[in-house]
């Protein structure tokens, strides 16, 4: 009989209770990422200039045509956008999920491809096809019509901004729709089909009823995204001489400073964005139905039989739009001497690229500062993340919930808001943030910390519990198992949420508008100042270095098998 | 190696009680099962007996020392312990030589000692040509080894298992049952075994405590608890028998469906209610009235299956009870036919709940 003795079992030293501690350091954290600026904007919108309680902001919100023409032109984007995407998503998703139609992995990376194209990017790229002199498809036109012909496309326009919008927000609906009908058990449908449906009657009772709330649930994202997109309308609108809310929240803070009035038209679009986030909540909660039950097959496919190659045929037409047209202009105007000259191999250079990287002055700080901020938020967002993700599956200390509701919180604060609320409240002693990194740090932070705490709880929860108990029993502590047993099983996980942070924070561009001085300017911040000045040919390398590592990462992580769909952990901004 | 003594254990979650006031001496080398159905509370009873969760009231002691309490819990890595889960809980990130001696570098034993323990348990599971490979290699029944090994190499005071053969198919389960029977048998641990499977804790259990709704229903050895049931709740669960309520006459004679049953079991009282269980090949059916009279029921054949090594009847008293009975093949009786059944008075057992 082999029995140990008990003095050489570990140590046994009394216990120190940390995990209150731990639960203060981090909801203080926490409160402090979220809740203060958010009090800011709440007192600003609801103060004058000497700090006394008013509505006059208010008042002058929704009786100004200042600010009625941008809340409607809001609004005509964002129900427009949301429409358009559902109409596109749809067919879309279906034919990639239920159909044997060829190529559907392929179709499925490339609406992946716009997913994680940065919308601003896509806006330039669309400045470079259909500007209404310069740009290529009108220069196509033009060929055929005479050189005196009016322009065909005109992208600053209203349409022109819908249309670039829908084309970087269908991918929301696209994966939800799509996700939702991969999900759904064949079986579903073939009792309707055994009890008599045929294949229009099925899909009208059975499957298009099973998708709805997904697509409506898309809808309302779509919604939101084009209603809270900076980049796009900053950069379509502008020039047309028209704002959206978001562009004439930001034009507030241009000199003089209307700070009162920015953080009111704030206080809209954060109540709205609270509002539609709950709604897609409770639509989505309620499809649990359609999973009812136990063993499932794969879905049956339809067979398009001579459709199939029709149906390829569309999707591809409708990808031209938000990756085939974009990417060649971008590639087109990197390369080319004149950016919106079609490039030859005779006139083929690197001269912008070498431009850039050498003598753009801007590049080497914006470039430097991005990789700051990029490498800290990343490496503090993770820490932040794997620490609550950790007390909110494993429900280590009492409250546990307050931690995950106050982590997953910033995703209904939109960036713009974000930035306004973080402007008021550290440009005042004791936090003068304003001006340093500091300010960009805590406002990537918060950006990005809902998804890279998603992301790490769900890591964590494919660790079973029973994995670190049996080590427990055996004799380990509770940081001996963290160490030996949790860590090395959660590595992946952490360096995809790293990744995923990093690229983040290199999107960021509606907070990090109102955040930025000369010496703090991130990439960007850069490509939008650039796109001002008109210097496409350098937004295009640095756009393309950017879509360069984003898609690196995003292949990577998609490696991974259980870090899910990579693309969905990406936020516009 | 110790015993390990439950008293007045009771476990809350919010409102629910999952672990009723829980008393339970488990004798030094004994193996009890918990046996119950699923929210009988004794996954709960077997993890606060690990300390991964805390009670709400009572306490814990392994021999003479004190290890849960509503005031203080010894965490688990301190009870010198060992567990085998239903998932078994292998690490996915190390091979199965490592899973198995992970227990001896945490208690910081030299190379040597722990080479030749892991070639000792190595050979007693018959794992030797697996120890290079990982968990996500191996079949169920090697998982389960491997687990097992894992467990018995730190030679642990108490060893506990959470249903352990739960994961592993039919034929697998029946011969790990006689496995961990004859590893118990060689080593002697205080062994706690959660099942909600009645052969199972037949086959490995000195003691089976019958849990339901918190707390231990019936505590006796695997014969007491099959032949001797005290409540309705057990005769039921173990070995599934009918209960008849009848009304007592006096302490052993009870009335029922115009008949009068002599009993054995809890004394009764006169004009009480009175459960009576009797099992299903305990009763006899014949066709014709039989020659004694003594604890005879007339009753109506509602149903009749062939099922190869018996029949399986299902018949209906005169105030409308249903029994089932299983008898030899060659008893064969038509649906809607009247039958004479015999509940032999050995074979009536009163129950006290």
């Amino acid at each position: 009989m082999t029995t140990l003795n008990p003095s050489t079992s570990p140590a046994r030293k009394p216990r120190i209770d940390w995990t209150r501690p731990v639960l203060w350091l981090f909801a203080a954290i926490l409160v402090l990422l979220i809740l203060l600026p958010l009090s800011w904007l709440a007192v600003y919108a609801f103060t004058d200039k000497n700090r006394h309680p008013t509505l006059q902001n208010f008042v002058t919100l929704f009786s100004n045509p200042d600010f009625l023409d941008p809340l409607l032109t809001t609004a005509i984007i964002a129900i427009t956008s949301a429409v358009i995407c559902c109409v596109v998503a749809a067919p879309l998703s279906w034919l990639v999920s239920r159909t044997d139609m060829p190529g559907r992995q392929t179709i499925r990376a490339l609406v992946t491809a716009s997913f994680v194209t940065p919308p601003f990017l896509g806006a330039v790229a669309w400045e470079l096809l259909a500007a209404p002199n310069s740009g290529l498809l009108n220069q196509l036109y033009r060929l055929f019509a005479g050189e005196d012909a009016d322009a065909l496309f005109n992208i600053y326009s209203l349409t022109g901004i819908i249309f670039v919008i829908s084309c970087y927000t269908f991918p929301f609906v696209f994966v939800l729709v799509a996700n939702a009908l991969d999900t759904m058990p064949g079986e579903l449908e073939d009792a309707s089909a055994i009890l008599g449906g045929n294949a229009w009657t099925t899909a009208r009772r059975i499957t298009i009823p099973l998708a709805l709330p997904a697509l409506v649930a898309g809808a309302l994202i779509a919604f939101l995204q084009a209603m809270t997109l900076f980049g796009s309308p900053a950069i379509l609108a502008l020039p047309a001489g028209f704002h959206t809310m978001t562009t004439k929240i930001w034009s507030l803070f241009q000199y003089p400073p209307k700070l009162e009035l920015a953080a009111a038209a704030a206080v809209p679009l954060l109540l709205l964005t609270i509002l539609l986030l709950q709604g897609q909540k409770f639509l989505l909660g309620r499809r649990g139905y359609s999973v009812i039950g136990g063993k499932y097959g794969a879905p049956r496919r339809v067979e398009l039989k001579r459709w199939r190659w029709a149906a390829l045929g569309f999707c591809l037409l409708v990808l031209l739009n938000p990756v085939f047209l974009p990417y060649f202009a971008l590639l087109n105007a990197a390369f080319s001497p004149n950016a919106t000259t079609l490039v030859t191999p005779s006139t083929l250079t690197l001269h912008n690229i070498v431009f850039v990287f050498t003598e753009l002055s801007s590049t080497q700080l914006a470039l430097k500062n991005t990789v700051i901020l990029g490498a800290s938020t990343a490496t503090i967002g993770t820490l932040l993340a794997l620490v609550i993700a950790y007390v909110t599956t494993r429900k280590v200390i009492a409250g546990h919930r307050i931690l995950g509701f106050l982590a997953t919180a910033p995703v209904a604060v939109p960036g713009i808001v974000l930035g306004v609320g973080l402007f008021l409240s550290y440009t005042r002693p004791p936090f003068v943030l304003y001006g340093t990194l500091w300010i960009l740090l805590l406002a990537f932070l918060t950006i990005n910390l809902p998804s890279a705490y998603q992301q790490l709880q769900a890591a964590f929860t494919t660790i079973h519990p029973e994995l670190e108990e049996a080590s427990r029993i055996l004799g380990a502590t509770r940081l001996q198992a963290l160490r030996q047993i949790t860590a090395p099983l959660l590595r992946t996980g952490v360096i995809a949420t790293w990744c995923f942070i990093f690229i983040g924070v290199m999107r960021e561009l509606s907070a990090a508008i109102v955040l930025f001085t000369s010496q703090t300017k991130v990439l960007s911040v850069l490509i939008y100042d650039l796109n001002e000045g008109g210097d496409l040919a350098a937004i295009a390398v640095l756009g393309i270095a950017m879509l360069v590592i984003t898609f690196a990462v995003v292949m990577a992580v998609n490696q991974i098998p259980m870090s899910g769909s990579a693309s969905a952990k990406l936020r516009n901004g | 190696m110790a015993s390990v003594e439950l008293r007045g254990l009771v476990k809350r979650f919010g409102s629910f009680v999952a672990v009723d006031d829980v008393s339970l001496t488990i004798d030094h080398g004994q193996l009890v099962c918990l046996l119950g159905p699923s929210g009988c509370g004794k996954t709960t009873t077997l993890r606060l007996i690990a300390g991964f969760l805390e009670p709400t009231g009572g306490e814990i002691r392994v021999g003479e020392r004190l290890v849960s309490s509503k005031a203080r819990t010894l965490p688990p890595e301190q009870r010198n312990m060992s567990m085998i889960f239903q998932s078994y809980a292998l690490w996915p990130h190390m091979t199965v030589a490592e899973n198995i001696v992970y227990g001896l570098r945490l208690r910081k034993m030299d190379r040597d000692t722990i080479a030749k323990k892991l070639a000792a348990i190595l050979a007693t599971t018959k794992l030797e040509a697996l120890a290079q490979r990982y968990p996500g290699e191996l079949s169920g029944g090697q998982q389960q080894r491997v687990a097992l090994a894992r467990a018995l190499i730190i030679g642990p005071e108490t060893l506990l298992l959470d249903e352990p053969l739960s994961n592993l198919d039919a034929n697998l389960r029946e011969e790990m049952r006689f496995e961990i029977r004859r590893l118990h048998d060689e080593y002697r641990y205080t062994t706690v075994y959660v099942t909600h499977d009645q052969s199972e804790a037949m086959t490995t259990a000195d003691l089976i405590a019958v849990m339901n709704a918190g707390k231990i229903d019936q505590l006796g050895t695997p014969e007491d608890i099959y032949a001797r049931p005290e409540s309705e709740f057990v005769a039921r669960f173990i070995g599934a028998a009918n209960v008849i309520k009848g009304t007592a006459r006096d302490e052993n004679h009870v009335t029922f469906a115009g008949a009068t049953l002599q009993v054995v079991g809890a004394k009764l009282t006169a004009g009480a209610t009175a459960p009576v269980a009797i099992r299903q090949h305990e009763i006899q059916l014949s066709t014709r009235e039989p020659s004694s009279q003594q604890n005879t029921l007339k009753a109506i054949v509602t149903r009749q299956v062939y099922l190869g090594m018996f029949r399986d009847y299902m018949v209906e008293t005169q105030d409308g009870t249903s029994l089932r009975l299983t008898t030899p093949t060659e008893t064969a009786v038509d649906k809607g036919s009247e039958v004479w059944l015999t509940l032999p008075p050995e074979c009536c057992r009163a129950l006290g709940r």
